[in-house]
């Protein structure tokens, strides 16, 4: 199954294809407020060197988040478009599991970070499972110490932001804590990957309603709902 | 010429397909209930529903139309002017599809759209004429030299004269949108019944402002109990000004350039008070007044597919790194005056 891989989720926007278990190309690049502007020409250019037109793809997979919201809005509008399009299949996946995937062969807890701004981050805990990766609990969004409070046993921590706050984990677990390499992020092909279960499954996403993960609501949301909780309680 | 317009720019979620200027549909997935619990538009909210509607709302073209995708001959998206992460899901969307089904993409500037809903309604509509488009988001008179050759001649230097509305409305307790809300009061008020300030109303520029007449209409009555206030004479007046100040301008503007046509479109052009009192000044200045139909009046993605179909005859297309512009300027084509 030839599968088409996005991810405009985090800071590096990535683009990859596979061809069943083999990936035949991936492109990433540093988004600065230009994943919009980049995202088709990266799209174009992963085909072009593979050789292929997108009506010669089998299905695309797509990083829904959580991460910069306006970033995996991009991904995921294009992709499930792109899907809707030429009436492929697609399938979203956590760009939270595509970062624990690259370090799959740990056989301690995995535990991605994605940055949320504010010195806040996005994460969640998997361990291997065979080929695959099992998710631990609930996605987690909060600073640093709320995320080292939950974690009891050695655990890898991934991502830029791993790096970013080595430290305060450290600080934190000392020897519990292990680093991956700071290049770890999502990649294209990753994304493609981890769908292929999910297709084989017969778990394909609805193009029309997928939406990104976003783990969070707006500030005026958040005001709304409590001012609306109040109204409820008086 | 079969086109795909989308329109995402602020709270509507619209799609289109238009062919050789006849509208085959026109879907339009309203966010307003949505806002209206926050009293006016929550801009990362509004992305968020785009991103939601986008896909049903090009199925829902297509479908009502009766048409397949392999008879697409280009889209056309809004890509300059209004929220950034609105404009952003219609661009991508835009660019997917154009992508996907290879045809041309074009950007369109929001405002381009709202010239052509009255173009795409009044077909017969003069050039030259000078185009007032008034909405929630934007107050901007144009001189439409030729199809797709514009000059901006004058903006709103504050609040648009719509979100005049919906702030009024607000303060008098009346809900969000307020345009609708302050009209159907104002029918059982009396116009003359306050002395608003009629801003900019006199002054060369063909600027406008609003939040100077906001805030007489505020300091008026603040502190006043809502049940004591004559809220429909209060509404009555505040239209009245506003509707004024825009005629004024959009005659004045007329005047100086020397067209024998207005056009006034936008959200606000459906205001029947507007449309009385435009008639009633051109027909006194010889000039003649067009607006658009009802339904085209609010953002649609009818006129941005009428627009793009202008723009592609004259050869200008986008290419695929086209961005999303939020404050992008009312740009002109390249082939100045020539009909191709
Ligand atoms: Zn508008």
């Amino acid at each position: 199954m030839r599968v088409l891989g996005i991810d405009t989720a985090n800071l590096t926007n990535t683009i990859g294809l596979i061809d069943g278990d083999r990936m035949v190309t991936d492109f990433a690049w540093e988004a600065r407020d230009n994943s919009l502007q980049r995202i088709i020409i990266s799209t174009d250019l992963v085909l072009k060197r593979a050789g292929l037109t997108l009506a010669e793809i089998d299905g695309l997979a797509v990083g829904i988040g959580p991460g910069s919201w306006t970033g995996v809005r991009v991904g995921v509008t294009v992709a499930k478009t792109l899907a809707y399009a030429v009436n492929k299949p697609i399938c979203g996946i956590s760009s939270l599991e595509a970062i624990a995937y690259q370090a799959r062969s740990a056989s301690i807890l995995l535990c991605p970070l994605v940055d949320a701004g504010r010195e806040n981050v996005y994460s969640a805990f998997y361990r291997a499972r065979g080929k695959t990766l099992a998710m631990e609990g609930d996605y987690y969004v909060g600073n640093i110490k709320g995320l080292t409070e939950r974690v009891k046993e050695p655990a890898l921590f991934l991502g830029k932001p791993a790096h970013l706050y080595r430290r305060a984990i450290t600080g934190e677990l000392g020897d519990l804590a292990g680093f991956g390499s700071p290049s770890d992020t999502s990649s294209g092909c990753v994304v493609a990957l981890l769908s292929l279960t999910r297709f084989a499954a017969g778990a394909a996403d609805d193009a029309f309603s997928l939406v990104p993960l976003y783990l969070g609501e707006s500030l005026a949301q958040a005001l709304l709902r409590k001012k609306e909780t109040e109204a409820g309680d008086e | 010429m079969l086109v795909l317009g989308i329109e995402t720019s602020c709270d509507e979620t619209a799609a289109a397909l238009v062919a050789d200027g006849t509208i085959l549909s026109n879907v339009i997935a309203s966010q307003i209930d949505l806002h209206a619990r926050f009293g006016g538009i929550v801009p990362e909210v509004a992305s968020r529903k785009h991103v939601e509607a986008i896909g049903y709302v090009i199925q829902e073209a297509f479908d009502s139309a009766g048409k397949t995708h392999t008879e697409v001959d280009a889209v056309a998206v809004t890509s300059k002017y209004g929220l950034v992460g609105s404009l952003i899901v219609g661009v991508s969307a835009a660019k997917a599809m154009a992508y996907a089904l290879k045809v041309p993409l074009i950007g369109i500037h929001h405002i381009e759209g709202h010239i052509f809903a009255n173009i795409l309604s009044n077909p017969g509509t003069p050039l030259p004429h000078v185009c007032l488009t008034v909405s929630g988001g934007h107050t901007m008179l144009v001189h439409v030299k030729e199809l797709c050759q514009y000059e901006v001649m004058g903006n709103t230097l504050d609040d648009a004269a719509g979100e005049a509305f919906d702030k009024i409305s607000k303060f008098l307790g009346l809900g969000f949108p307020g345009g609708p809300a302050i009209e159907s009061l104002a029918t059982q008020g009396n116009r003359a019944a306050f002395n608003l300030p009629r801003p900019l109303g006199r002054s060369r520029s063909f600027d406008f402002s609003f939040s100077g007449l906001k805030t007489s209409v505020v300091n008026m009555f603040k502190g006043r109990d809502r049940e004591t206030l004559p809220l429909p004479d209060i509404a009555a007046s505040f239209q009245q000004a506003v509707v004024d100040v825009l005629v004024s301008k959009t005659l004045q503007a007329a005047l100086h350039k020397g067209v024998s046509a207005v056009s006034i479109t936008g959200g606000v052009s459906i205001n029947s008070r507007l449309r009385e009192d435009f008639s009633a000044a051109c027909g006194r200045q010889g000039l003649q007044v067009f607006f658009p139909r009802r339904d085209l009046c609010t953002d649609n993605a009818a006129m941005v597919a009428a627009a793009g179909a202008a723009r592609l005859k004259y050869g200008e297309m986008s290419q695929l790194d086209l961005n999303a512009i939020p404050n992008a300027p009312l740009e002109s084509i390249g082939c100045a005056g020539k009909h191709c």
